[in-house]
C-alpha cells in the first residue's frame, strides 16, 4: 500500500505525487474484480427480477420481468423470515459459545509445557476435517439408537430425537460450535503472540494477580484479533451449508432452514432460480450488516489509518 | 442473433448460475456434425453405481468397445453421484447448450426434465431408429411424455418396489401368503410382532420411501393427487394414507419404534438380520444383500398390497397400483450434434444384448418385452417382480411432481417428533397437509 509516495517529501510534492500516482497499475485487478464480484452480482441481480424457473431456464433472457415481484413472494409467501431469524441466532450463539472456549484453549496453550506441540495439533483436529465428514460422522452419532441417544440413555437421560424437531436447532448449534471453535482459538493464539515478554515480566514486577494480568494486561492485546474473528466467525456461520444439508438432508425439519439451505431448495429442489436469487440477495445485505459495523469499527475503509 | 450470441448468454448464464452456488461444468467436445461415426465421441452421464461400482467401470469399457464395431464411434461415460449433482449438470447444460449428449434420468425426473423443452421430442423415425416403440413393455413408457405423440425418454431399465417378506416367519405365525390389501397386511404384521420380530421395517426417515406409499394408497382410492392442473392433497384420502402409513407405528405398533429414523437402507438392513417379517417397500437390487444376509434362502417379494387402506376391494375409480413407474429413462439433449449416432448407441442399449447384462449384472430389469418374457420363464423367483413392472403405474407427468414429491414427503419429517411422541394427531397432520397442497397447487399454477 505504498502508492509510489517519494519519502520525505514536502506536502507540495506529495500532493504533486499523489496526482501522478500510476492508477492504471490497478486495472488488473479490477478487471478481475469485475469479472469475478461485479459481473455475477449484476446478473444475480437481474435473475432476481425474473420469473426464472425450469420452464423459462433455456431462454433465460427472455424469461418474464417481475420487478420486485420475486422479492414480495421471498418476504410474504416463503419462509424466509423464519430462516432469517434462524440464521442469525444461530450464527450469534455458535460464536458467542466459542469465543470463550477458543480463548481459554489458547491461553492454556500458551505456555510451554511436555506435549503442547501435540495438544495444539489435536486442538485443530475439527477445524481440518471437511464439515461434510464432520455431518456425516455426527449424523450418524445422533441418530436414534446411535452413540449419544444410547450414551444418554445408559446414564439415565432420554434425549428424544436429535435429527427431527425443535431438538435439530441445537443439534446444529452443538456441532457447528465443536466444528469452528479451533478458528477462534487460531485468532486468540495470534494475538497472545503479539504479547511483548516485557509486559509479562513487569506484570509480574508489579505483583498482578493472575486474573488482573489477564483482565488488564492480556485481554487489551486480543480485542484487534478477536473482533476480527467474531466477524469472521459470524459471517461463515450464517453461510455454512454443507452442515445442516448433510446433517439433516431434504426436505429438512423447518427448525433447521437456514438461509442458504432455504436458497438452496428453492433454486435446485423447486427450480425457482429468480426467486431464489432474491432470497441470496437479501440474504447479502444481511451479511453485508456485521461486514459493515466491523469496517466502521477498525476504520479500514478510511484513509492511512486517519493520519491526516 | 445466431449460435455465437446464444453462445455468449450461455456462458454468462453459466457463470451467474454458478454463483448461485453451483459447481462448474466441464462440458466434453463434440466433434461436428456428419453421420459416419469414425472418431467421434459420443458423451452418456449417467448415475454412478455404487452398488456394484466395478461391473460398471467394465460395462462403460464394453458398450464403448461394442459401439466403435458397430459405427466408428466410441462412447465416454461420466458418472454423478447424487441426484444433485445430475440436476446440476443438466440445469448448467440446458442454459449452456453444451453437455452430455444422452442423459439417463430416473423415471420420476423425468417430467421436470420435459418442462424445460431441452430434449429431443421423439418422431416416428425417431422410435424407428432405436427398434420401435413395440419392442418395449408399455407400461414401462408410461412416463415418457405428457401423451402418446409428445415423449421425450426412452425406458432404459425398470426397478419397480415389491415387498419383501421372511418365509420363516410366515409360515410359523401359521400365514400362508402375504396380504393383498394394506389392511390384511397391518393384521398379518400385528401376529407376526413379538419376540425381538417386528412385523414390518419401514423407513420413516427416508427421503423418498414416505411419498410412495402415500401416493400409492392415494392412487388405488381413485386420488392421484393431480387432477389436470389441481392438486388434491387435502383430500380424505390423503388424510386416510399418512393416518395408516404413521398407524403401524403409533396404533398397531407393528414397527420398531427407532425406525423414525431409518432411511431405506436401514430398514433393509433390519429385515435382512430377520428382524422385520414384512420388508414392503424395496427393489430387486436388495438381493444381493439379502443373499449375503442372515435371511439368505428364507425371503420372497411379492406385490405391494394393492387394495387402499380401510378398503376390502378396489373402489370404483381406484387403480390397482403395485408401485411408482420406476427405472430410468435415456434423453436425447437438443443441443447434441451427434443425434443420429446418439440413437443408435440407445438402440444398442435396449436391444436384448444389453438388457440382459442390465439384470445379470446390476438387478434392473429389463424394458424389452422379448427379453423381460425370457427372463421370466427363465428365472420363476423373479415372477412377482416382473409382476410389479406391469402393474407399476405412472406418477402424474407435471413440471410441478418435484415439488409435490418434496411437499409429501415434508409432511412425514415434519411429523417425525410427534410419531416418535406415539401419536400424530389428525389436527396437526391437517395443517400440514393444508400447507403441502398450497405449495403442490402453486407449484402446478406456474406449470406451462
Amino acid at each position: 500500500m505504498s502508492g509510489g509516495g517519494v519519502p520525505g517529501g514536502t506536502r507540495g510534492r506529495r500532493s504533486v505525487t499523489e496526482r501522478d500516482r500510476p492508477l492504471w497499475m490497478l486495472l488488473p485487478g479490477g478487471v478481475l474484480m469485475v469479472i469475478i464480484i461485479i459481473v455475477p452480482i449484476a446478473i444475480g441481480l437481474v435473475i432476481s427480477v425474473l420469473d426464472l424457473d425450469q420452464y423459462t431456464l433455456r431462454q433465460w433472457l427472455s424469461a418474464p420481468f417481475l420487478g420486485l415481484g420475486n422479492y414480495v413472494e421471498a418476504l410474504t409467501q416463503s419462509p424466509l423470515l423464519r430462516s432469517f431469524w434462524i440464521s442469525i441466532s444461530f450464527a450469534v450463539i455458535s460464536t458467542a459459545v466459542t469465543v470463550p472456549i477458543g480463548v481459554a484453549a489458547a491461553i492454556a496453550t500458551q505456555n510451554k509445557f511436555r506435549g503442547r506441540a501435540l495438544v495444539r495439533s489435536v486442538f485443530l483436529i475439527p477445524y481440518v476435517l471437511p464439515s461434510f465428514v464432520v455431518a456425516t460422522v455426527w449424523r450418524t452419532m445422533f441418530q436414534p439408537g446411535g452413540i449419544i441417544v444410547n450414551g444418554l440413555h445408559a446414564i439415565g437421560i432420554s434425549s428424544g430425537l436429535w435429527l427431527n424437531g425443535p431438538q435439530s436447532y441445537w443439534t446444529l448449534v452443538i456441532v457447528e460450535i465443536w466444528a469452528s471453535w479451533p478458528f477462534i482459538y487460531l485468532l486468540a493464539l495470534s494475538g497472545l503472540q503479539s504479547v511483548d515478554h516485557e509486559v509479562h515480566e513487569a506484570s509480574a514486577l508489579d505483583g498482578a494477580l493472575w486474573w488482573k494480568k489477564l483482565r488488564y494486561v492480556i485481554f487489551p492485546y486480543l480485542r484487534g484479533p478477536l473482533s476480527l474473528a467474531c466477524i469472521i466467525a459470524v459471517l461463515s456461520h450464517i453461510n455454512n451449508f454443507t452442515l445442516p444439508f448433510v446433517l439433516f438432508g431434504v426436505p429438512a425439519p423447518d427448525d433447521v432452514q437456514t438461509l442458504p439451505f432455504l436458497t438452496y431448495i428453492t433454486s435446485f429442489q423447486s427450480f425457482r432460480f429468480g426467486l431464489s436469487a432474491a432470497m441470496a440477495f437479501m440474504s447479502l445485505i444481511l451479511v453485508a450488516i456485521p461486514v459493515f459495523v466491523y469496517l466502521r469499527a477498525v476504520k479500514l475503509d478510511t484513509d492511512e489509518g486517519g493520519r491526516k | 442473433m445466431g449460435i455465437k450470441k446464444t453462445r455468449t448468454a450461455g456462458l454468462i448464464a453459466t457463470a451467474a448460475v454458478g454463483a448461485l452456488a453451483l459447481a462448474g461444468c466441464s462440458a466434453p467436445a463434440n466433434s461436428n456434425g456428419s453421420t459416419s461415426g469414425a472418431g467421434k465421441t459420443i458423451t452418456v452421464y449417467v448415475g454412478a453405481n455404487t452398488q456394484y461400482a466395478q461391473a460398471q467401470q467394465q460395462w462403460f469399457k464394453d458398450v464403448s468397445a461394442a459401439f466403435e464395431k458397430q459405427t466408428g464411434a466410441k462412447v465416454a461415460f461420466e458418472t454423478y453421484a447424487s441426484g444433485n449433482d445430475e440436476l446440476t449438470k443438466i440445469q448448467t447444460s440446458v442454459v449452456s447448450n453444451q453437455g452430455p449428449d444422452i442423459y439417463d434420468l430416473g423415471t420420476t425426473f423425468t417430467p421436470t426434465a420435459y418442462s424445460t423443452g431441452a430434449f429431443v421430442k421423439l418422431t416416428a423415425a425417431d422410435w424407428k431408429a432405436i427398434g420401435g416403440k413395440s419392442k418395449f413393455i408399455p407400461s414401462t413408457l408410461g412416463i415418457s411424455g405428457p401423451d402418446a405423440n409428445d415423449q421425450v425418454g426412452i425406458p432404459f431399465a425398470s426397478r419397480p418396489f415389491v415387498m419383501a417378506y421372511n418365509t420363516d416367519l410366515l409360515t410359523k405365525a401359521g400365514i400362508s401368503a402375504p396380504a393383498t390389501t394394506w389392511d390384511g397386511l397391518a393384521a398379518q404384521a400385528k401376529k407376526l410382532t413379538g419376540n425381538g420380530v417386528y412385523g414390518m421395517a419401514v423407513a420413516y426417515k427416508d427421503n423418498y420411501d414416505p411419498w410412495k406409499y402415500i401416493w400409492a394408497m392415494d392412487s388405488q382410492s381413485g386420488n392421484p393427487l393431480v387432477n389436470g392442473k389441481t392438486a388434491t392433497i387435502d383430500d380424505a384420502t390423503t388424510l386416510k394414507a399418512y393416518q395408516t402409513y404413521f398407524g403401524w407405528l403409533t396404533q398397531d405398533h407393528v414397527v420398531d419404534p427407532a425406525s423414525v429414523g431409518w432411511s431405506n437402507n436401514q430398514a433393509l438392513a433390519a429385515f435382512a438380520s430377520g428382524k422385520a417379517a414384512f420388508f414392503p417397500m424395496t427393489t430387486a437390487t436388495s438381493i444381493h444383500t439379502l443373499d449375503s444376509s442372515a435371511v439368505k434362502g428364507k425371503y420372497k417379494y411379492a406385490l405391494m398390497p394393492t387394495v387402499p387402506p380401510g378398503a376390502t376391494s378396489l373402489p370404483s375409480g381406484g387403480k390397482p397400483v403395485a408401485s411408482i413407474l420406476s427405472g430410468d429413462n435415456l434423453v436425447v439433449a437438443q443441443y447434441s450434434k451427434t443425434q443420429d449416432l446418439d440413437f443408435k448407441l440407445i438402440k444398442l442399449l435396449t436391444d436384448d444384448a444389453q438388457q440382459k447384462i442390465q439384470y445379470t449384472e446390476f438387478g434392473n430389469l429389463p424394458v424389452n418385452a422379448s427379453t423381460a418374457s425370457a427372463l421370466e420363464s427363465s428365472s420363476p423367483a423373479l415372477k412377482p417382480i416382473v409382476d410389479a413392472s406391469a402393474a407399476s403405474y405412472a406418477t402424474p407427468f407435471t413440471g410441478a411432481w418435484g415439488d409435490i414429491e418434496l411437499g409429501l414427503v415434508n409432511v412425514v419429517v415434519q411429523s417425525i417428533p410427534k410419531l416418535a411422541g406415539g401419536s400424530v394427531s389428525d389436527s396437526s397432520l391437517k395443517s400440514l397437509l393444508a400447507a403441502a397442497q398450497k405449495t403442490a397447487q402453486s407449484s402446478l399454477n406456474r406449470a406451462k
